[in-house]
């Protein structure tokens, strides 16, 4: 209930702030902006940083939610934040992914037999939002697995944002609400070199 | 009164809910019942039989299922065995000409019994029970747990069920009152659900329902589905034609005496169904190759996937699929045991063209946890918690057919190959995502002898 409470508050405040607001309206909150930085430069492509997160988590990479910071071969990334509720309280878990120069979704391995299967599948709409015009996903693999996906392109690039259904977003429809927060919360950040 | 979600969970839908609970939702949901044909004249012999509609879904002639089910089973106290049959038939009898008992808009109520109770009437039972010659057993056997059940599937040892089945709550709630007076009866458990709506293009009733009760992955199930699961279960080609079930129509049984002549075998469990595994890790296409078979082909989100006689899969086609894939669907893992593999004629001279159905369904979703109402709750891990499920019923004319349907749900084929997946794993059709709690079989016997059998002899 007090994550359901925050993020209703976090809504409001980002209609307040920022009513129609681009990309570029906001920065990457000070305190986030060093890590997806660092990323940017890393994989050399522009990523895309989160201003608002579900509770309890926040976006700070190496921070105390991060779980999964990694970067392939070809620049892909998943940046990972994740808190597990061992008292009850369930799992937050939202997953930040990137694939610089690639437009089409990756495979994954096949969860039967040999082969692949498409890493999201499953479209069951679309989300506007931020100038972000991106497609729900609602059966996905890997670090993926179990959650909600929004998957769009920019500039020749594909990226994703997702969220475990789990308590205490139990349902799809709390987790499309987190998603379309997150969707509108974000903000480009560019290499700097 | 319009509820939604919130509101049911708020509580303000629950306190307006009288002693059925959530289910008196049904009625609310549904948006009134089917449009029933007149009362049919005479009763036939056989109890498990309800005369239902037939409507399309997508194309394909879909069976109208009632809107309301209802089981009690229950143990029956050390009586003279006569004397209680007599008070149970009239009971029987006054529901029976209370209610048309031959359409969903009366009620139709079917009287099973376990073993447990045969072995109170041993004798008897040693000569007229029947056997069926193709498995050489008994045609009732002892209920058994199944190579993908959990070693926790309790096997019950009731010694009667009752399946009430109709479109209207209120006469389901008379029949239940007017069993549970009988004071020779111990009722160990009621369970209760629907299925249906949702033909016509509305939102189903099993959706309504699981929005209204708030369970996990409610709002992943397609809108106009006619079951959680997603696909149509009930149509026409999939369930066995009118007497098909019965023990003597494909000469699988020695009826012996002639006393259960007319009458069928049913089990009956409860399955809990994990909606979120299945809408959150199978996208369309695997549901569909999931529920049928690899390869099936389907529209996108269509629920109603035909399994005309020409559409079933036999042995052969089944072990080439699988070959290739590594997996099989529910449907083609099934039909090898399901369907007639070549025409048959039936004593009454009714041809039965290779292909079609065998067993008979008459399952319905549920809310319970796994029941509505348990006399043991610590055995049963009853919770009030409302959970996502199935009540399984099915009639087939042995207990071994019906053994070999479900074991070749797991791959145990009848010819004696197997084919070898990880019990419970997604290569092996829907089991991943059901978790069976409860098992017991029951015989049939014809309505002249439903109340009691044999305990006149």
């Amino acid at each position: 209930m007090r994550a359901m409470v925050v993020a209703a508050v976090a809504a409001i405040s980002l209609v307040v702030l920022a009513p129609s607001a681009g990309a570029n309206a906001r920065v990457c909150p000070h305190a986030w902006s060093t890590g997806w930085q660092k990323l940017a430069n890393r994989v050399d492509a522009p990523v895309y940083c989160p201003t608002w997160m579900p509770n309890p988590l926040d976006a700070q990479i190496g921070g105390q939610w991060t779980d999964i910071y990694s970067i392939a071969k070809d620049r892909s990334y998943l940046v990972s934040f994740l808190e597990h509720g061992d008292l009850g309280s369930g799992d937050v878990h939202v997953n930040f992914r990137g694939y610089p120069g690639r437009r089409t979704v990756p495979k994954c391995p096949a969860p039967v037999g040999e082969g692949s299967v498409p890493c999201f599948s499953n479209p069951v709409g679309k989300l506007r939002a931020n100038g972000i015009d991106a497609t729900v996903y609602q059966v996905n693999q890997g670090a993926d697995q179990w959650h909600i996906l929004l998957a769009w392109h920019y500039r020749g690039s594909l990226y994703a944002v997702s969220e475990h259904v789990i308590p205490p977003y139990r349902f799809s429809t709390q987790v499309k609400r987190n998603l379309t927060l997150l969707l509108k919360s974000l903000v480009l950040v560019k290499p700097s070199r | 009164m319009k509820i939604d979600r919130r509101s049911f969970l708020g509580g303000a839908a629950a306190a307006a809910l009288g002693g059925a609970g959530i289910y008196e939702l049904v009625d609310q949901l549904s948006g009134g019942s089917p449009v029933r044909s007149a009362a049919a004249v005479g009763l036939p012999s056989e109890q498990h039989l309800l005369d239902l509609q037939t409507t399309h879904s997508e194309g394909v002639p879909v069976i109208v299922p009632p809107l309301h089910s209802e089981i009690l089973t229950a143990t029956v106290h050390d009586v003279d065995l006569r004397k209680a049959q007599s008070e149970l038939e009239d009971v029987l009898r006054g529901l029976e000409s209370k209610y048309e008992p031959l359409t969903p808009a009366g009620l139709g109520v079917t009287v099973g019994w376990g073993i447990p109770y045969f072995a109170r009437v041993r004798g008897a039972a040693q000569r007229h029970l029947p056997f069926d010659r193709r498995a050489r057993k008994p045609v009732l056997l002892p209920t058994r747990r199944f190579p993908s059940d959990p070693r926790d599937t309790i096997l019950e040892h009731n010694d009667v069920a009752f399946l009430l089945r109709s479109d209207a709550r209120s006469h389901i709630d008379d029949a239940e009152a007017r069993l549970r007076a009988l004071d020779f009866l111990h009722v160990t458990s009621i369970r209760r659900g629907f299925a249906g709506g949702g033909f016509a293009g509305k939102t189903s009733l099993p959706k309504k329902m699981a929005i209204a009760a708030g369970v996990p992955g409610a709002d992943l199930i397609p809108d106009t589905s006619e079951l959680f699961l997603g696909f149509t279960s009930t149509q026409k080609a999939g369930l066995g034609p009118r007497l098909i079930a019965n023990h003597e129509t494909l000469g699988y049984v020695d009826l012996r005496t002639g006393y259960f002549h007319g009458g069928t075998h049913m089990h009956l469990s409860h399955i809990s169904e994990d909606l979120e595994a299945w809408y959150l890790n199978f996208d369309f296409s695997e549901r569909v190759l999931t529920a049928f078979a690899p390869g099936q082909k389907a529209k996108m989100n269509q629920q109603t996937v035909p399994q005309g006689p020409k559409d079933v899969h036999d042995e052969a086609q089944l072990q080439h699929s699988f070959g290739k894939t590594g997996r099989f669907g529910h449907s083609a893992s099934i039909q090898p045991t399901s369907r007639l593999q070549r025409n048959h004629v039936g004593p009454d001279g009714t041809v039965y063209p290779k292909g079609t159905a065998i067993p008979q369904r008459a399952d319905f979703n549920t809310l319970d946890n796994p029941f509505f109402f348990s006399a043991n709750p610590a055995r049963d891990k009853y919770t009030k918690d409302p959970a996502a499920g199935v009540h399984f019923v099915v009639f087939n004319p042995t207990g071994d057919d019906f053994e070999r349907n479900r074991l070749a749900m797991d791959g145990r084929l009848p010819g004696g190959k197997t084919l070898p997946v990880k019990q419970r794993s997604r290569a092996q059709g829907f089991n991943s995502v059901l978790t069976t709690t409860h098992r017991q079989n029951y015989l049939v016997p014809p309505r002249r002898h439903r109340s009691f059998p044999l305990a006149e002899l």
